[in-house]
């Protein structure tokens, strides 16, 4: 187990782009979602990507997790191929890689309480049934959440309450890695610090591998020890979080650093942002 | 950037903007009303950026669509008053109002994608808004819609007028909407979260254009942000809306270096920086109150960290305090 | 959920109106024997004919029979197949839908290509030259000997699978692509649970409120059928077979013979139809919006 615990061999994805007219005369294009992209991920390591729409960031976490069929490459899941393992579908592997979802309000099935939700997924990992129930109310506790909230059907939690469920149904299955992609996005910032000190001291207290996909550097910043930009389908730089985003040396990142506000102290540096903004940005918008 | 727009109570004529006792509410199921903007009081001069800052549910989007009388059922204005250039929007007819939208006051919108339609160019969609508001010619209301297309840089804005808005990204719908909002050189522009839905990067360009065109060509701004970062990079006064309430007002650098509401204090903290050392987020416990939920007292109190009995059982009153406005008994 | 008193508040006078039509109807159908007045097929020789009055509150027919207890019972063919229909058509189309909305790729082309198929055939027009080219006796399917009514419902379940496949298939493949169908498929739930427990019951209420509508569109089809002698043989009460027996009456002057059976369809099938859009209305998540803030 000394391995990485998560290997990307070589991954790419590119998706047929044109109508069936344009396929038939051999002239569609294919829109190229990832461009080969390989990366080691050690056992307790908290890695950041972060990147913009289009940087492919989220289809390599649904690549990770099984989730999305590369068009070429390997994922390696403690050097065992995904793709093999994928065959036994609810395997005793299922649990060792979990995700936790974006979107708050569709991550939680609007007809299942608080206490299903996780006593279905802890039968799952082979609890027994008497300790469901104890257990869904510890996973609860664990992400900050009272036992007051079990019965509750998700529309009667908050937007926090709910993203804080989704993790927790995905802790529920003890994984041994969890990818979590933009879970704090859709939150507002009082929420959002919440939910990052939660992963923070899951990392810290369980050991937890954790894959955090993010368009937010500073949030990077505050969980991660290891960065990888990506854009356009491509990894531009990685390293130690602390060095990449204090001496960026790629422009993109740089771009990325100076876009993140930063209240009044960032009125001085509006020029600058235009200036650093200039070289790839007309051509970003004028490719719309 | 300062020197623009202090222009609040100075012998001017009074603001361009003024809000006065605001509520907006909600009919509920047992045929009540469920007041969610409780009362709401602030002003914008003319030229002057304010920023309306608070976490989702504290009423600042329902105040602002409350002052452009663009609330839909179930929610309604339940009192107050919003002078406009010395008339009260709210007791206008709907005909006058509509001459108002869109040539004095123009709004733009979270999502680009859905504030377009799919179905008309652009060019159309800005002309149709002149003609809409100025005894103008085809001819006329096309150069002024491609020199609005210009104006929030666009280029080659006059072929891009017959692009459809899914040929254009993101960051450039939002544009043309820009576009479309100063086409008829507005007096006061209300932008409500206009960069949440776009990338990092074109979110700060986008910044960066209100500011200049408000530098440009003096139209007032409102910025609605929950990002209170965000806003400070370009408005001069800062409202925090909390509950439906005004719990602190007054310019940016007060607020932003020394707020008096331990709200706002919080509310900055919880953002991290790139700079600095790193460590655990300051996080604000428990979850903004629930519409018809709201406490007796200070909405803020079942979450502060500085709660006293007064703060349970009133409200405090919306104070000055040198340059600033707060609502709290025991400020920071 | 919400709570029970605030739901049906939602329903307007139209709704309860189109339930309470229903409620009556369902109610004549099930205790006919005990409501009817008279046998609805004792011939009376001396009786033949009588225009309504106090013995007889809809008048008799040509046979002497009491076409108020007719009615009655012509509600039990009417519903039956009415309700069958659905069931069978619920049954058959939303396992087809849910199957390619889940399956995708090429499981999905082919059944929702079937469906296709099954939709382009003229409903009324196949129902009435099935029937005629089976006959009207009962139909033997292997040891099952089916009679003309449930091959009916039979019939019209298969020409509505296609409706319940169609609304199925458009709603769940938006939910198969939810992320708690996908968090469940990432803890390895098998299929099934994952089909009946997350995607199934996140379709339902467009498919009951199809469901409703549809009813009113089988009892037109069964008196329809009827109609043309095809339906419910004699001498039992449908109304469709009445109306039929009551076209010579149009011109002789016997008006309730033609109008109470006519009435009876009209009004059942406004009933569901209110009914119907009652229950879309409170399905609806824009009408939600009156109650959310509660």
């Amino acid at each position: 187990m000394t391995g990485p615990i998560l290997s990307l061999r070589g991954i790419t994805k590119s998706y047929a782009q044109g109508t069936a007219f344009d396929r038939l005369f051999g002239r569609d294009k294919r829109f190229v979602a990832l461009a080969g992209i390989s990366l080691e991920i050690a056992r307790s390591d908290v890695v950041g990507i972060v990147g913009e729409s289009g940087s492919g960031k989220s289809t390599l976490a649904n690549i990770s997790v099984g989730l999305t069929r590369p068009t070429s490459g390997e994922v390696l899941l403690d050097g065992e191929p995904l793709s093999a393992l994928m065959r036994d579908h609810g395997g005793p592997w299922r649990r060792r890689i979990q995700m936790a979802f974006q979107d708050s309000s569709s991550a939680l099935n609007p007809r299942k309480s608080v206490s299903r939700c996780l006593t279905e997924t802890l039968a799952l990992r082979g609890v027994p049934k008497p300790e469901r129930e104890a257990e869904a109310l510890a996973m609860l506790a664990l992400v900050g959440l009272g036992a007051e909230l079990a019965p509750r059907l998700p529309h009667e939690l908050s937007g926090g309450q709910r993203q804080r469920v989704g993790l927790a149904r995905a802790l529920a299955m003890k994984p041994d890695i969890l990818i979590a992609d933009e879970p704090v996005s859709s939150l507002d910032v009082s929420l959002q610090a919440q939910v990052i000190n939660l992963l923070s001291r899951l990392t810290r207290e369980l050991g937890l591998t954790l894959l955090f996909i993010s368009h937010d550097l500073a949030l990077v910043r505050t969980l991660c020890s290891r960065i990888i930009v990506m854009r356009k389908g491509e990894i531009v730089e990685q390293g130690p979080c602390l060095d990449v985003l204090d001496r960026p040396t790629h422009p993109y990142t740089q771009l990325l650093i100076a876009a993140v506000p930063k209240g009044i102290k960032g009125r001085r540096q509006q020029a600058a942002t235009v200036d650093i903004a200039s070289p790839i940005s007309p051509a970003r918008e004028s490719a719309g | 950037m300062s020197g623009t727009g202090r222009m609040e109570g100075s012998g001017t004529g009074g603001p361009l903007l003024r809000i006065e006792g605001l509520r907006v509410g909600f009919r509920s199921a047992d045929g009540g009303v469920v007041e969610a903007v409780r009362g709401v009081d602030f002003s914008v001069a003319a030229g002057e950026a304010v920023g309306v800052v608070g976490e989702s549910g504290s009423g600042k989007s329902l105040s602002m669509l409350a002052v452009m009388r663009l609330l839909g059922s179930p929610a309604r204005t339940t009192g107050g008053r919003v002078m406009f250039d010395g008339q009260d929007l709210l007791a206008l007819d709907e005909a006058r109002m509509r001459a108002i939208r869109g040539r004095d006051i123009a709004m733009v919108f979270q999502d680009p994608q859905s504030s377009l339609n799919p179905a008309l160019t652009i060019g159309r969609q800005i002309t149709d808004v002149v003609r809409a508001h100025r005894q103008v010619s085809g001819a006329e209301a096309r150069r002024i819609a491609a020199e609005s297309l210009e104006r929030v840089g666009i280029r080659d804005a006059g072929k891009r007028l017959d692009a459809y808005p899914h040929e254009f990204s993101g960051g450039m719908r939002q544009r043309a909407l820009i576009a479309m909002a100063i086409a008829c050189r507005p007096r006061l522009l209300i932008a409500d979260e206009p960069t949440t839905a776009l990338d990092v990067t074109v979110q700060a360009q986008i910044v960066d254009l209100i500011a200049e065109l408000r530098r440009d060509l003096g139209i007032a701004v409102i910025f609605i942000s929950h990002n209170l970062q965000l806003v400070a990079e370009i408005v001069d006064r800062v409202v925090v809306m909390y509950g439906g309430k005004v719990v602190e007002d007054g310019p940016v650098e007060a607020i932003e270096l020394r707020p008096r509401h331990p709200y706002t204090g919080l509310l900055q903290a919880c953002v991290p920086n790139l700079t600095g050392p790193v460590g655990p987020l300051v996080a604000i416990e428990g979850a903004p109150p629930r519409l018809g939920r709201m406490p007796q007292g200070c909405p803020f109190s079942p979450r502060c960290p500085h709660v006293v009995e007064a703060c349970i059982e009133e409200m405090p009153p919306l104070e000055r305090e040198a340059e600033l406005r707060f609502a709290c008994w025991r400020p920071q | 959920m919400r709570g029970l008193s605030s739901t049906l508040r939602m329903i307007d006078w139209t709704g309860w109106l189109g339930a309470g039509i229903v409620l009556v109807m369902v109610c004549a159908a099930i205790f006919a024997p005990l409501i009817a007045p008279y046998d609805p097929v004792a011939l009376s020789i001396e009786d033949r004919l009588l225009a309504p009055d106090m013995a007889h509150w809809l008048g008799t027919d040509q046979a002497g029979r009491d076409v108020l207890s007719r009615v009655i019972f012509g509600a039990r063919a009417s519903l039956a197949v009415g309700i069958g229909a659905v069931v069978i058509g619920a049954l058959i189309g939303v396992s087809a839908g849910l199957f390619a909305a889940y399956k995708g790729g090429l499981g999905d082309q082919i059944v929702m290509r079937i469906v296709d198929g099954v939709a382009s055939i003229p409903l009324l027009v196949w129902a009435i030259a099935i029937v005629g080219i089976l006959g009207v006796g009962p139909v033997r399917v292997g040891p099952l000997l089916l009679p003309n009514e449930i091959k009916i419902v039979l019939l019209v379940g298969v020409l509505f699978s296609p409706v319940f496949a169609r609304v199925t298939y458009a709603v769940a493949s938006r939910v198969v692509g939810a992320d708690y169908v996908r968090a469940r498929w990432l803890q390895g739930a098998t299929h099934w649970d994952i089909v009946s427990g997350d995607i199934l019951p996140n379709c339902l209420s467009p498919i009951i409120v199809q469901g409703t509508l549809l009813v009113a569109i089988g009892i037109v089809v069964e008196a329809s059928v009827s109609f043309v002698g095809l339906g419910v043989q004699p001498p039992q009460a449908s109304w469709g077979s009445m109306l039929s027996d009551a076209r010579s009456a149009i011109y002789s002057g016997e008006w309730w013979l033609p109008v109470f059976p006519g009435l009876a369809i009209s009004i059942t099938v406004i009933g569901f139809n209110l009914l119907g859009d009652a229950v879309r209305e409170l399905f609806d998540p824009r009408s939600e919006a009156r109650t959310l803030v509660a």
